[in-house]
């Protein structure tokens, strides 16, 4: 039972950082990413492809970071250049078809079989009670919480977290304040994709490795920054690591294991009910 | 329209659908027919992701979750009680899906567009996974799903399919031209409108998306009854995002967008296949063409309909106004009561934002027949009070409707209570005509009459204008007319002179004094022009501070010297 359930620590700390990162961007430029592991998924498969040709381990992931960065990047441009001023609901759109596009340019690169990759963080970092902790579950449980904490700081007390917050909330006023907007948009996107490189990486031997199922890690980081509503990142942190725990836990059950996914989407359901049960409107006046 | 337009275009459509329908069958090699069968069903399922995201603005991205309960319902059926008809399997199909995406549409009563985007697609993710291990009905004994009696071969059931795509694209047409389509484009463009016109957010929202799973279900049975067996492949989240971006590209909240979506969605991957071009780039088409639409704020369909809709307007611009309908004298709807009980009343209303106290305690009493004017300078609680009263925020105190307290109810239903309001800004959907505007805001019953009376002050020759064709100013009085159109108790106008030159502002100074013996309702209006508030107003509250600084008739108060400071400040006073 604590076997099973910490098992499912390493997916939920790769749901968790991912989950941070979505929440970085939202509350940084205003948009949900659905592409953001499409271009981690990206990253890392260009990392792979350097690694089989005997590029080491490091300098190829290094490579792969900056290539899901500079991939990453171009979309914030795309976003930046014609989709500045536009609400959430189409900024979402066009990620939902970035996404689309880069899973099929990624299918056309990479193919849709799954490859082994290289398991640099082996074996257990601690034994509690007879149940192993991974190196791996523990490395992106505290990238979770690290990235979390980065941003935060980041956010409430640099100048730059300001005009990235006056970005996010007012992109027209921001830019007539004179800060950098657009080019800072761009910037917070590389980064979310080194940064989504180097989870997609960490976690990507524990799991199922074809390019879609890698890209489609957004789906339960999505619903861990969904959690906490796209702004609370210490309920994205919780909400990521829950659903892993919970994916974890049924792998016991043989009724239940087929839809470990599916519980997460019920738990979120509730908490939704819950958490947004007050009357709220939409955009002032 | 001109005429010829008139005889054209029906008598284009009619040979369009023949041609489609019952010549094209005849000449298409069998797997061309077989391809032009998925077309439609695709396009059903496109048409549902475009009604719900084109119309009411939601953000769907689990067509293939609804499309699949249908298929699961046809496969039960077949398993189960094969003898039902098909026709019957796929309402209950529909039926089911409604519920179940009503149900799915829960967590949408509180968020927002994305929140609930992502939550969709949480929602195609389980489901498919469900799918994966579950399966279809009948799926390991080979139960295959029949086709509707004399429908059987391929030819016929190509014709059975368009058939049920025509009976849903009248439906969703009359559907959007009626009020429940204009209420999904106000929910669209404001909730706060939604609700300030009585109409339940959640209602309406849970409709929208119920509407849009009982379409996609409609187009899984017709992909059954195609397939015969149905397996999980193709349901996939991934498949269901690409419906999405698809919908996006063409504008398939119109049938004819719906239907080029389904034409793509079937042909291409073939025509790429040919050329010997690897499928996948199909999706970065898909994806490049979502993208496009984005940026030019609308699909192929939506854009061909616009420019349609511009050579009318230009059309009907060069010929002659029809002469406006003769009014009636006025109607009195409800009686007036001289003085006695105030018809609206406040005890002490408080509203708080943080620190800052934007209502300190505000009575105010509007007597039955009256125009009342709320004025002070800005930031003194004015539309703060009006939100407060109609339930846009959460106040202390209370308020009384003719009487009976509205303490704790819902802005809508203040709304149906008979208190209307207008907003500071434009909040009426720039795609409804004036005509299903009002008839939105009135609930239902508007009589000719009325209409008549809008289109006056609107200074519209034509009902059928639709309000992004009108000036600014003309949209704010659309408004006006709307919240009296509902024949409430009191209307609250929220500065309806912005946007008004002088003599237009003259003008809705007398039509406003009129209000109260032509609709039968009490009015509060905040104005900044005072000229309009002496020519309106039977009585007037300054507020400064969220405090009442004055009351009483316009011509007193508006000399008091205290009014005059708070307004212009100090030194001009003393000076």
């Amino acid at each position: 039972m604590l076997q099973s359930s910490l098992a499912g620590l390493t997916s939920g700390g790769a749901y968790a950082a991912l989950g941070v990162c979505l929440v970085l961007m939202y509350r940084m430029v205003g948009v949900v990413n659905f592409a953001l592991t499409a271009t981690g998924a990206f990253g890392t498969y260009v990392a792979l492809v350097l690694w089989g040709h005997g590029v080491p381990y490091v300098a190829a992931a290094l490579v792969g970071a900056a290539a899901g960065a500079a991939i990453s990047a171009l979309l914030g441009a795309v976003m930046a250049t014609w989709f500045y001023d536009v609400g959430p609901e189409v900024h979402a759109s066009v990620a939902i078809a970035m996404m689309i596009g880069l899973l099929a340019l990624g299918f056309q690169a990479f193919g849709h079989g799954p490859r082994s990759l290289p398991a640099v963080l082996q074996g257990p970092a601690a034994t509690v009670s007879g149940a192993t902790i991974t190196v791996v579950a523990v490395v992106v449980v505290a990238a979770s919480v690290a990235i979390a904490l980065a941003t935060w700081v980041l956010l409430r007390t640099t100048t730059i977290g300001v005009r990235l917050r006056a970005v996010s909330e007012r992109p027209v006023t921001a830019e007539l304040l004179g800060i950098p907007a657009r080019p800072l948009t761009v910037a917070v996107w590389a980064l979310a994709g080194a940064l989504s490189t180097a989870i997609v990486v960490l976690v990507a031997p524990t799991r199922p490795s074809d390019f879609l199922s890698l890209s489609l890690l957004v789906v339960p980081a999505l619903a861990a920054a969904l959690v906490g509503v796209f702004t609370s990142f210490g309920a994205t942190v919780a909400g990521g690591i829950g659903i892993g725990l919970i994916e974890g836990l049924v792998t016991d059950s043989d009724a239940l294991a087929p839809y470990s996914t599916v519980l997460p989407v019920v738990v979120i359901f509730m908490v939704l009910l819950w958490s947004q049960r007050r009357e709220r409107w939409d955009v002032t006046r | 329209m001109s005429r010829a337009d008139r005889i054209a275009r029906p008598a284009l459509l009619a040979a369009a659908v023949v041609g489609l329908v019952v010549v094209l069958p005849t000449l298409l090699p069998d797997y061309w027919l077989f391809l032009a069968t998925s077309a439609i069903a695709a396009a059903v399922i496109a048409h549902s992701v475009g009604i719900v995201g084109g119309e009411a603005g939601m953000i769907v991205l689990c067509p293939l979750s609804f499309a699949a309960a249908g298929a699961w319902i046809g496969c039960w059926f077949a398993t189960h009680a094969p003898g039902v008809p098909f026709v019957l399997q796929m309402v209950c199909a529909a039926a089911v899906a409604a519920v179940v995406g009503a149900v799915v549409g829960l967590p949408a009563l509180r968020l927002r567009g994305v929140n609930l985007a992502v939550f969709t697609l949480g929602v195609a993710a389980a489901v498919s996974t469900v799918l994966a291990t579950a399966s279809f009905p009948g799926s390991d004994a080979y139960v295959t799903v029949g086709r509707p009696g004399g429908f059987e071969d391929a030819t016929a059931y190509y014709r059975f399919c368009w058939i049920v795509f025509l009976v849903l694209a009248a439906l969703t047409t009359w559907a959007s031209r009626r009020r429940v389509g204009a209420a999904w484009r106000t929910i669209r463009r404001s909730e706060r409108t939604a609700a300030s016109l009585g109409l339940s957010v959640p209602r309406v929202k849970l409709g929208a998306f119920a509407a849009s799973a009982a379409i996609a279900a409609v187009g899984g049975v017709l992909m059954a009854g195609q397939l015969g067996l149905i397996t999980p492949r193709g349901f996939e989240p991934l498949a269901s995002l690409s419906v999405f971006a698809l919908a996006v590209m063409v504008g398939a909240r119109f049938p004819e967008g719906a239907l080029l979506a389904g034409v793509m969605t079937a042909f291409v991957p073939e025509l790429l296949h040919r050329l010997g071009i690897a499928q996948d780039w199909g999706n970065v088409l898909f994806a490049l063409g979502a993208i496009q639409a984005l940026a030019a704020g609308a699909g192929v369909a939506e854009i061909a309909r616009r420019r349609q809709r511009a050579r009318r307007v230009r059309r009907a611009a060069a010929r002659p106004a029809p002469a406006a309908p003769a009014r009636d004298a006025p109607r009195e709807v409800r009686p007036l009561r001289a003085g006695g009980e105030p018809v609206l009343e406040t005890a002490g209303v408080r509203v708080r934002y943080g620190q800052v106290v934007a209502l300190a305690g505000v009575d105010v009493a509007v007597r039955p027949g009256s125009v009342h004017g709320l004025v002070g300078p800005n930031g003194s609680g004015k539309t703060t009070f009006i939100d407060a009263v109609t339930g846009f925020v959460a106040a202390e105190g209370d308020v009384r409707l003719d009487g009976a307290s509205l303490r704790g109810m819902a802005a809508h239903r203040r709304a149906a209570a008979g208190l209307r309001r207008t907003f500071q800004q434009q909040s009426a959907s720039e795609e409804l005509s004036i005509a299903q505007y009002l008839r939105l805001a009135a609930g239902g019953s508007l009589d000719a009459w009325m209409t008549a009376e809008a289109l006056e002050v609107v200074g519209a020759a034509d009902a059928t204008t639709r309000i992004g064709e009108l000036d600014v100013g003309a949209r704010r009085l659309v408004e006006v007319m709307g919240a009296v159109a509902a024949r409430p108790a009191v209307v609250l106008l929220d500065e309806p002179a912005a946007g008004l030159g002088p003599e237009a502002s003259a003008e809705l100074a007398a039509h406003i004094a009129s209000i109260p013996a032509r609709y039968g309702c009490a009015v509060v209006v905040v104005e900044h022009d005072m000229q309009l508030v002496h020519r309106a107003c039977d009585e007037v509250t300054v507020l400064d501070y969220g405090s009442v600084l004055a009351h009483g008739a316009p011509q007193e108060v508006l000399q008091q010297e205290r009014v005059v400071t708070a307004y212009l400040g100090q030194e001009v006073a003393v000076g």
